[in-house]
């Protein structure tokens, strides 16, 4: 299966007459993009706006972000199950407006705001020490605030802002659908029984992708594989190119991630980089967290089976999605992995706090680890000139574009459970 | 953790949790398997007398780890 | 020009030439330039410094004299006006290592002096002290000397001239306990392909998060008949009355609360609820037996299968607690409950 992404380079955004891409730069039609969004009932009231890197602007509440792509050529429509017909994504091609994303905005109220600390949930930075941490910002951001209609339940909201984002990301990337690519991206991996040929001597490394974490209530119509919401999943081979051309989304409790790293997963993009170089990329495993344990150990049994004997992996890369519980599932399938002989590097970040060791499991099959940022060191943000997002005063007496102290965790990116970021906590 | 703190003070303490690795590996001494993260004694798939038979299952199991002597950590497993 | 570093050095009575275990009493005592292992220091300083001074301590004068021999012994390095003290290296002597540690951690409080030490792994003085001060990793035998002195030279000139030390696992010391968040030159997915193909190779690889160990305790014992004894409810699982009119943290806790059970056969949903952020509460809040299960304990009270079911109900959310915090929760609720006279925990977790 071959995927072809076109790849155009944008450094502007502006509001306009008309969505198009003009050197380099993209404008929007926004009461055209409102109309879009407002076409879904759950939503009375869309905002657009813009934030740039350097700006002096704080972005609230961020949902999730998502790189602007548009199918060109292929045999689906874009994030099929969401927002498209359901059909094979990772084939073909696709158009990317790189320098962009679409950033999501959540109107819920506080208190319904996921894994918040505070209202002011989870935010982005355009200047000062947040914006260093991560790459959101430095985007050209198109801010999307979906506001519920009158009556619309809490997971009816959340739903429909998910699919807002996904088809803000689409209309956007449209624009660029008949235009030259600045670059072209090509991932192509054939099947299993090709995928050795020549590669007999390189090592095998998989890669076991935790997508959810079902210890949260589920939300129904909530997208994350092909539009389901996958909550009684067994462990699921998928080819990597579907991961990358929206297959996935990222799920609405889903800390540590967002869809655009998902778009742009780096362990896949690693793999690919070095695959027939120095190591043969044979496969993705799909899995989510359990909440039993006769469920959990299943789960861990069959991902490591899928990776030792059907994939033939020597080496297996295992990332996670939420925290706690899911690091006892990231522990066992490791050890599983390790059991058999297929050795397991995991991706975590760093859940310690002062000096305290965070981890709640210590197997021996589970020690590989490669670490990401501290959850819990603290940044000191600046004030800033502009706010978009729910304008709210904290208990505290601080104003939401006030100077603030938030830890990593709760500065969107700030948190990394797939390694996209080059920051790592760092023992003194 | 605090199981290990009560155990530590000299109350036995059975501890029924469904994260029995981590309980285990945190060391708690006497380890009973709950029936759920959402429900540790407790199943609302079963109907209300079943689920109920099922906790006193739990409990019962719970309290025979309380009983007995034991000299290192054991996971009082469901029988068959 | 300057006249490079002024060090001092601590030693105990048997490094610093005085005698062995029957000398551990001595007083302690200055004396100038360096003796015994402090004369490897000098050569490791080289043109950059000297050891000035040498103060020796019996480690039993040491230990049993508290308070006193540690102010005697700062007010003699003190004397020495020194840049830098060099304590030690302690190996596997438990006193001298402590000793070493508190000695390097009143020099920087007090005296405003950097201060670094050696000692073994297993040295109580490594664990009580490696987060005050800098604790250069020695062998457990004296053969490491050598090694330890250029380690602690090294760590003890920069810290003189307040340049930055770095990382552990570089500079031969045990981690202080500080977590910094830097960049990388790469991401952590590219380390984790690198790291992945050294475990396929079989070669050394290092991870970057250390997994903590934990202890293990002697089990307690039942001294009772269970027909007699009072069982205790408690739980992680955040239960509190309906409303959590105490405002219960949900996460990160760092307390415990304790609520009546008395006369209740049940817990009913319209009295309590569960306050907890990892994990969706809406089962156990339609029935909260099933996180606490006071319903069946209560059938076996009337059964007789146990004596008693203890009055109050303990409960905090375990999500993201600190080991240190949830230390401190379990010790308030075994405390209060052996005031109550309880005789057993069922505890239940999420």
């Amino acid at each position: 299966m071959g995927l072809e992404l076109n790849v155009i380079n944008i450094n502007d955004v502006q509001f306009g007459e008309l969505t198009e891409i003009k050197e380099s730069a993209l404008y929007i039609n926004r009461s055209e993009l409102r109309d879009l969004l407002l076409e879904d009932e759950r939503l009375n009231k869309v905002e657009i706006e813009i934030a740039h890197p350097g700006e002096s602007c704080r972005i609230l509440q961020v949902a999730d972000v998502v790189e602007p792509r548009a199918k060109i050529e292929g045999p689906c429509e874009d994030f099929p199950g969401a927002i498209g017909k359901i059909g094979r994504a990772g084939e073909g091609k696709t158009c990317v407006l790189r320098g962009t994303a679409v950033v999501l905005n959540d109107q819920s109220e506080a208190h319904d705001l996921s894994q918040a600390e505070d209202a002011l949930g989870f935010i982005i930075d355009m200047s000062g020490p947040a914006a260093d941490i991560h790459l959101y910002g430095k985007l050209h951001n198109i801010v999307v605030l979906p506001y519920p209609a009158e009556g619309v339940s809490r997971d009816g909201y959340r739903v429909a802002m998910k699919l807002a984002s996904l088809k803000t990301a689409k209309y956007l990337a449209l624009a660029g659908n008949e235009l030259k690519p600045d670059d072209i991206e090509i991932y192509e991996t054939p099947p299993l029984t090709e995928i050795t040929k020549g590669m007999e001597d390189l090592p095998k490394v998989a890669y076991i992708f935790m997508v959810h974490c079902t210890s949260y209530p589920a939300i129904p119509g909530e997208p994350v594989l092909y539009g389901d919401n996958i909550r009684l999943f067994s462990p699921t081979i998928i080819h990597p190119n579907e991961i990358f051309d929206g297959a996935i989304v990222n799920p609405y409790d889903g800390i540590g991630t967002e869809t655009y790293v998902i778009q742009n997963h780096p362990v896949i993009k690693e793999l690919y980089r070095r695959h027939g170089k120095d190591l043969c990329f044979v496969g993705v495993i799909l899995t989510v967290s359990r909440i039993t344990e006769p469920e959990r150990e299943r789960s861990a049994m069959m991902a490591a089976n899928m990776a030792k004997f059907v994939l033939g992996a020597d080496g297996v890369i295992l990332t996670k999605a939420s925290s706690g519980a899911p690091d006892v599932d990231l522990a066992q399938t490791a050890q599983r992995c390790e059991d058999l002989g297929v050795k397991p590097v995991l991706i975590i970040f760093d859940r310690s706090n002062r000096g305290e060791v965070g981890e709640v499991f210590n197997l021996p099959g589970a020690r590989a680890i490669v670490s990401t940022a501290n959850q819990y060191e603290t940044l000191h943000l600046p004030a800033v000139k502009r706010t978009i997002g729910k304008r709210v005063t904290l208990p505290s007496g601080r104003t939401c574009g006030g100077e603030l102290d938030k830890v990593f965790r709760f500065i969107r990116g700030g948190l990394d459970q797939e390694g996209i970021t080059n920051i790592a906590s760092v023992r003194y | 953790m605090i199981t290990k703190e009560l155990e530590r003070s000299g109350l036995p303490t059975a501890q029924i949790s469904t994260m029995t690795p981590i309980a285990l590996m945190v060391g708690a001494n006497r380890v009973i398997p709950g029936a759920g993260i959402l429900h540790p004694v407790g199943n609302a798939d079963l109907d209300p007398s079943e689920e109920k038979r099922l906790r006193r299952v739990i409990v019962q199991r719970a309290l025979e780890a309380l009983k007995k002597g034991i000299q290192e950590q054991e996971l009082f497993q469901r029988s068959a | 020009m300057s006249q490079g570093l002024r060090v001092v050095h601590y030693l105990n009575q048997f490094f610093g030439g005085i005698g062995g275990e029957e000398k551990a009493d001595i007083a302690p005592q200055a004396v100038g330039g360096p003796v015994g292992p402090g004369r490897a220091i000098t050569n490791a300083l080289g043109a950059r410094g000297n050891v000035e001074g040498t103060v020796i301590c019996g480690d039993n004068y040491f230990a049993d004299n508290e308070k006193e021999a540690l102010d005697e012994v700062l007010s003699l390095v003190r004397a020495c006006e020194p840049d830098i003290l060099i304590a030690g290296p302690a190996f596997n002597a438990g006193r001298y290592g402590v000793a070493c540690g508190q000695l390097c951690k009143a020099v920087n409080e007090k005296l405003g002096i950097p201060a670094v030490t050696a000692m073994y792994e297993e040295n109580p003085g490594t664990d009580l002290y490696r987060e005050d001060v800098f604790i250069v990793k020695t062998d457990e035998s004296v053969k490491g000397m050598n090694d330890a002195i250029s380690k602690m030279v090294n760590i003890g000139l920069r810290l003189a001239t307040g340049e930055p030390i770095g990382r552990p696992a570089d500079e031969g010391y045990f981690p202080r306990g500080i977590i910094r968040n830097e960049f990388r030159d790469r991401n952590a997915a590219e380390r984790a392909v690198e790291m992945v193909l050294a475990r396929i190779k079989g070669e050394p690889f290092e991870p970057e998060l250390e997994l903590p160990k934990f202890e293990r305790v002697t089990p307690a014992i039942l001294e009772k008949d269970l027909a007699t004894a009072t069982v205790a409810l408690a739980t992680d699982g955040g239960l509190v009355p309906k409303g959590n009119p105490d405002k219960m943290d949900s996460s990160r806790s760092t307390r415990f609360a304790v609520y009546s059970i008395k006369g209740l056969a049940t817990l009913r949903p319209e009295e309590f609820e569960a306050n907890h952020m990892g994990f969706d509460t809406d089962l156990v809040n339609q029935d909260p037996n099933r996180l606490v299960p006071l319903d069946v304990l209560r059938e076996l009270e009337r059964e007789g299968v146990i004596g008693k079911v203890h009055e109050k109900v303990y409960t905090t959310a375990g999500v993201a607690t600190s080991l240190k915090n949830a230390e401190i929760i379990a010790q308030g609720i075994a405390e209060a409950m052996k005031a109550g006279g309880v005789d057993a925990v069922i505890l239940t977790s999420t």
